[in-house]
This record gives structure tokens, C-alpha cells and sequence, in this order.
């Protein structure tokens, strides 16, 4: 185990590699340089103004120097300063992580709460309607795009209704009871969606465990319905819904941009978005940095997590 | 225990030990392939999928036949309309008839869908098939590279690769031809994945031997020989993907990324009836419905595929 933690931790050292290189390579392959856009001028200023700058942010350095000093500043935590804020861009996402982590964790929550007993049910009770339903609302969850679901629960919950606010954040620990307010239509929107692919993935793997041997022997031995479907298989279909819901958290965080931009929430994702919006490069840069590796070291814990769930699995 | 259920025990008994599960898919897929109209039939899902996905694309092909009005026509007398009969959808904030918005969007959509699908197929295939094929450092490399490229999360590719796409200010057709490089490029390598596994599999087999001693030469054995057999998985693989590319041109085009205003897009559609969401609800309807269908479409086909695929069906 422990080795094969070790050798999974040196695969992902590429991974971040090419994560860096091309984030370090789109701000390069933007028309123009960082002091076009400081100087507003489409390279037409001053020569000795051009020259100034390019010595003070190291772009007269030949292009590799310049990524390893970036890797390095990096490393220590600093990417520069946002061009619209002039503030340090690691202090600006560094404020936004728990908005962002905070969403993206209850919405998972909330799916698996809603998915694992609706899967199990319609597998337990295969090809009747309960079964039937509960495929067909995940088939249109995972069909929905998840932007529209959420205008959708704006026009209805906030309003026509006026039961929940349409958007806003407050922060958990200071204000609990307003911030979990304003949490419930987001996170709606966000479960949803992995509800859908939770339930669809409890179902089939429920089925695939239900049809095994050891399910007709225990059976045979005279347990209890009940007994063999929670005790026995249950916990055996749990094991890649798990890893599942973990690398769906991954790639939810990679998608939180949409649905932090609809509700006004201020994580990562809205940060890049504003920062597209307003080409502060640096900011899109290092947030895509921080997301990209986020997501890489969560897939790397599910995977670790799933050998330790099922030793079975070889070490390969 | 009814004699259908007796019969299939026995089918499953003339299964013989040596029988790999993969030489029983690809039995399965033999059989699949030969009365391939007569089994899609046998599962509804699939039927249904077929369906719609059939329609979806005439209504594309026959565009130009059904609209009403110029998509991009402005007509500011007749500003936000409800549903009436010369306008079947109503019309949207700058006196566009959304029917007509919603078709010539959906003809764009598709097509950048099939084609971006086209590409992963075009770029992953060959790759997997070398891969699994060769074995050896070629096939090490090219899946670490294929290992970097999944791990990167989809969405913040894009965003990236968007970004530099506006900064150029490529647009219409170059902007889109983009949009199908990130897209086509994301999709390669789960198709890549899946090639390999299974032309590896394949090339231990007896056959393939055979081929070697008559003196075939390897490339045409891969393609030959190996590919033919691979193609049912990935045609459900691409299915599944087709939708899944709509909901991301989709989000990105809401999110203000996508081919800029006066283009007709389901994304950008939807934003820009955010604001008029209060009063009329309706325009954010229609283009979240035509999304919701074509990728429901895609998905119902893909899924009903797999199960007419699925191995087990024999044992049954």
C-alpha cells in the first residue's frame, strides 16, 4: 500500500507539470505582453518606460528562466498582483477557497443523502415503477444543464415564491443561520445534478452486487432479506459510489464557475470568471492553477482511499 | 423455478470456464451486430433515443426549410412577445422570433458537437490502438501523456483556451474551429483509454498470432483485424459524449465565452433572458428545453446501447 501511495504520488508530479506549463503558456500566447496591458498602450510607449518594466517583471529573460522564477514565486505562494485590484492575487483566492469548498461539499452531501437510498430502492426493487421513476428522474438530472436548473429554481423559489434569496453569501462560522439561508438554493442546484449520477451509479452497482454468489448464499442460509441487502451488499456497492462522489467533487470544482456566477458566490470559480471579464490575467492564471491542483490531489486521495476500501484491487 | 428461468441457468452452464468475460462481450457484440435493427428494437431506451436523436438531426438538416423568421434580424416594434402564430415562441428582447433562434442555434450546436467527437475519435483511436497494440515505452509515454490530459478539468481548459481565442479576437468560424480543437482534444483521451484496452486484450489473441505466422503486417492486423472489434463501446463512448459536449458549449456560451451576441446559441440565449426573467419567463424556457432534449436524446441512445451491449444479457 504504502508503496503504491508513494508511486501515485510521483504520477501526479507530470500531471502538475503540464497543468503549469500550460497556464504559464496562456498568458503567453495572449497578443501582446503584461506591460501592453499596465500601460494601456499597444506598445507604443516609451522605450525606456518598456524597458523599465520589463526589467522589473523579468520579461527580458529568455522564456524558460522566466517559468522557473513563475514556479518558484508560485511555489512560495506568490503569483503576482491582481492588474485590476493591484492586490497580491494568492490574498484574493486565498479569501475565496472556503466559499468555494463550502458549496461544493454540501452539494455533494446533499447528493449522496438523496442517491443512495433512491438507487438502492430501485435496484432492491428492480423493474417495477419505483424503479422506473427513479431512473427516469435521474436520466433527466444528468440531462439538465445545471445553469438552467438553477434559473429555473430562481424563477420559482426566489421570485415567484420569495421564500430564498436569488443570491448572496454569508460566511458559516460568523453568521450560521443567514449563511446556510442563502446556501439552499445553490446547493440544490449543485446536488441535483450528482444526485442524478449518484443514484444511476448506486443502481448498477446494487445490481451488479445483488447478482453475485455470495448474495444466493447468504439467502440460502437463511438471512433475512433485510440483513443481506444493508448488511452484505450494500457496503459492497458502496465502494464505487464513493469513489465516484469523490472524483465527481473533483470535476464539480472545476465546474463551480458556472454556478458560483449565477448565485453571486464568491469562490474561485466566480473569481475567474470576473477576472475574464476584466482580462486580469494573472488572477485567471493562478486561479486555474489552484482549482487544476486541487482537483488533482482530490482524485489522487479517492484513489487512495478506494485501494484502502477494497484491497482486492490490485497494486498494479 | 419457471422454465424460462431453468433455460437460462443452463445457457449459463454451456459457458465454458475458459470463456474471459471479454470474449463473452465480444460475442455479445457479434450477435448485437448482425440483426442490429432487430435488437434495438428489443430495448426501448434505445428506441426512444434513436428517435429523438433522429429528429433532432432533420430538424437541424431541414433548418433553413423550418424557420420562420432571420435569426439575427432585430425588430425592435415587436419586443418580447408572447407565443402567438406568426411567432411560435415569441419573440425575445431585441424583436427576434426565438422559434427560429432556437433552430439555427441548435443547427450550430450539433455540429460543433459531432464534429469536436469526430476529432477525439480521429486523434484517440489511432493513438490507443499503437498504444495497446506496441505495447513497449511508446505505449508508457503516450499514456501518462493521455493520464495528464484526463486529469486536467475539462472546463478550465476550455476557459483557458476561450480566453486566448477572444484576446486574438478570432471570431464566428475561426472562434468555433477552436472551440472544436478544446473540445476534440479533452475528448481523445478517455477514447484513447479505452482503444488501448481494447486492442490489448485483442493482440494476445489466437487470431492475431495467426495473422503474425501468415505474415500480415502489424498495421494491418491493428487496423484490420483489431479495430473492427472496438467499435461498438466506442460508438456508446461517443453517444454519451455528444451530449455531454452540448451541456459544455452550452455552459460556456452562458457564461459569456461562447461566439459573440448576434449568433443565434442556446447558451448565450439564456443569459440574456436572465434579465427578463421577472417578467417573462418563457424565453428562458425554450432554449433550456432544446438543450435538455438533444442531450437526453444523446443519452437515452447511449445508455439503451450499452445495455443492448451488455454481456450479461446472455446469461440472463
Amino acid at each position: 500500500m504504502l508503496i503504491y501511495a508513494i508511486n501515485r504520488i510521483i504520477q501526479i508530479i507530470p500531471v502538475i507539470f503540464i497543468l503549469s506549463v500550460l497556464v504559464f503558456g496562456f498568458v503567453h500566447a495572449l497578443p501582446g505582453d503584461v506591460i501592453d496591458t499596465l500601460t494601456a498602450t499597444d506598445g507604443e510607449e516609451d522605450p525606456e518606460v518598456r524597458a523599465a518594466l520589463e526589467e522589473e517583471f523579468g520579461l527580458n529573460k529568455p522564456i524558460y528562466v522566466q517559468y522557473f522564477i513563475w514556479v518558484g514565486n508560485a511555489l512560495q505562494g506568490d503569483f503576482g498582483k491582481s492588474l485590476v485590484t493591484r492586490r497580491p492575487v494568492n490574498i484574493e483566492l486565498i479569501e475565496r477557497i472556503p466559499a468555494t469548498v463550502y458549496l461544493a461539499l454540501v452539494g455533494i452531501g446533499l447528493s449522496i443523502i438523496i442517491a443512495v437510498p433512491l438507487g438502492t430502492l430501485a435496484a432492491v426493487r428492480r423493474n417495477t415503477l419505483t424503479d422506473y421513476s427513479a431512473q427516469i428522474v435521474s436520466l433527466a438530472g444528468i440531462s439538465i444543464p445545471e445553469f438552467w436548473f438553477a434559473i429555473l429554481c430562481i424563477l420559482l423559489f426566489a421570485l415567484q415564491l420569495g421564500w430564498l434569496p436569488s443570491s448572496g453569501y454569508a460566511p458559516l462560522f460568523s453568521e450560521p443561520g443567514k449563511s446556510i439561508w442563502y446556501l439552499i438554493l445553490p446547493a440544490l442546484a449543485v446536488g441535483f445534478r450528482q444526485a442524478a449520477f449518484t443514484t444511476r451509479l448506486t443502481r448498477s452497482s446494487m445490481l451488479d452486487e445483488i447478482s453475485k454468489d455470495y448474495v444466493d448464499t447468504a439467502r440460502s442460509l437463511g438471512l433475512s432479506e433485510r440483513k443481506v441487502i444493508y448488511k452484505y451488499t450494500l457496503r459492497n456497492a458502496m465502494i464505487p459510489t464513493i469513489t465516484i462522489s469523490g472524483l465527481q467533487l473533483a470535476s464539480l470544482l472545476g465546474g463551480t464557475v458556472v454556478l458560483e456566477t449565477i448565485f453571486s458566490w464568491p469562490g474561485i470559480g466566480l473569481a475567474i470568471y470576473s477576472a475574464i471579464q476584466l482580462r486580469d490575467f494573472p488572477v485567471i492564471q493562478a486561479g486555474v492553477l489552484v482549482l487544476g491542483i486541487m482537483v488533482v490531489i482530490i482524485n489522487l486521495l479517492v484513489d487512495l482511499l478506494y485501494r484502502v476500501l477494497n484491497p482486492r484491487v490490485g497494486m498494479g | 423455478m419457471s422454465d424460462q428461468q431453468l433455460q437460462s441457468r443452463q445457457r449459463v452452464d454451456t459457458i465454458s470456464p475458459d470463456d474471459t468475460p471479454f470474449a463473452i462481450r465480444m460475442r455479445r457484440i457479434r450477435t448485437v451486430s448482425r440483426n442490429a435493427f432487430d435488437e434495438l428494437l428489443k430495448s426501448r431506451t434505445a428506441t426512444i433515443g434513436a428517435i429523438m436523436m433522429i429528429a433532432l438531426i432533420s430538424v437541424c438538416i431541414l433548418t433553413p426549410v423550418l424557420a420562420t423568421h432571420p435569426p439575427t434580424k432585430p425588430n425592435y416594434r415587436i419586443r418580447l412577445q408572447p407565443a402567438s402564430a406568426d411567432h411560435y415562441f415569441g419573440t425575445d428582447k431585441f424583436g427576434r422570433d426565438i422559434y427560429s433562434r432556437v433552430l439555427w442555434g441548435g443547427q450550430r450546436i450539433v455540429l460543433i458537437s459531432i464534429a469536436a467527437v469526430v476529432l477525439g475519435l480521429a486523434l484517440g483511436i489511432p493513438l490507443g490502438v499503437f498504444a495497446g497494440f506496441f505495447g513497449g515505452r511508446f505505449d508508457s509515454i503516450s499514456m501518462r501523456f493521455v493520464d495528464g490530459l484526463i486529469a486536467f478539468p475539462g472546463l478550465l481548459l476550455y476557459l483557458l483556451i476561450i480566453t486566448v481565442a477572444r484576446e486574438w479576437k478570432l471570431e464566428g468560424f475561426w472562434n468555433d474551429l477552436i472551440l472544436v480543437f478544446a473540445l476534440g482534444l479533452n475528448t481523445m483521451p478517455e477514447i484513447a483509454r479505452l482503444t488501448r484496452g481494447t486492442s490489448m486484450v485483442e493482440s494476445k489473441k489466437e487470431y492475431v498470432e495467426a495473422a503474425h505466422v501468415v505474415g500480415e503486417n502489424s498495421m494491418y492486423i491493428a487496423l484490420r483485424e483489431i479495430l473492427p472489434n472496438i467499435v461498438s463501446p466506442l460508438i456508446v463512448n461517443a453517444t454519451v459524449r455528444l451530449g455531454y459536449i452540448i451541456l459544455i458549449i452550452a455552459a460556456l456560451s452562458f457564461l459569456g465565452l461562447g461566439t459573440p451576441p448576434p449568433t443565434p446559441d442556446w447558451g448565450s440565449d439564456l443569459n440574456v433572458a436572465r434579465e427578463h426573467m421577472e417578467s417573462h419567463p418563457m424565453i428562458a424556457v425554450y432554449p433550456g428545453l432544446a438543450i435538455c432534449y438533444s442531450v437526453l436524446a444523446f443519452n437515452l441512445f447511449g445508455d439503451g446501447l450499452r445495455d443492448i451491449l451488455d454481456p450479461r444479457i446472455q446469461e440472463r
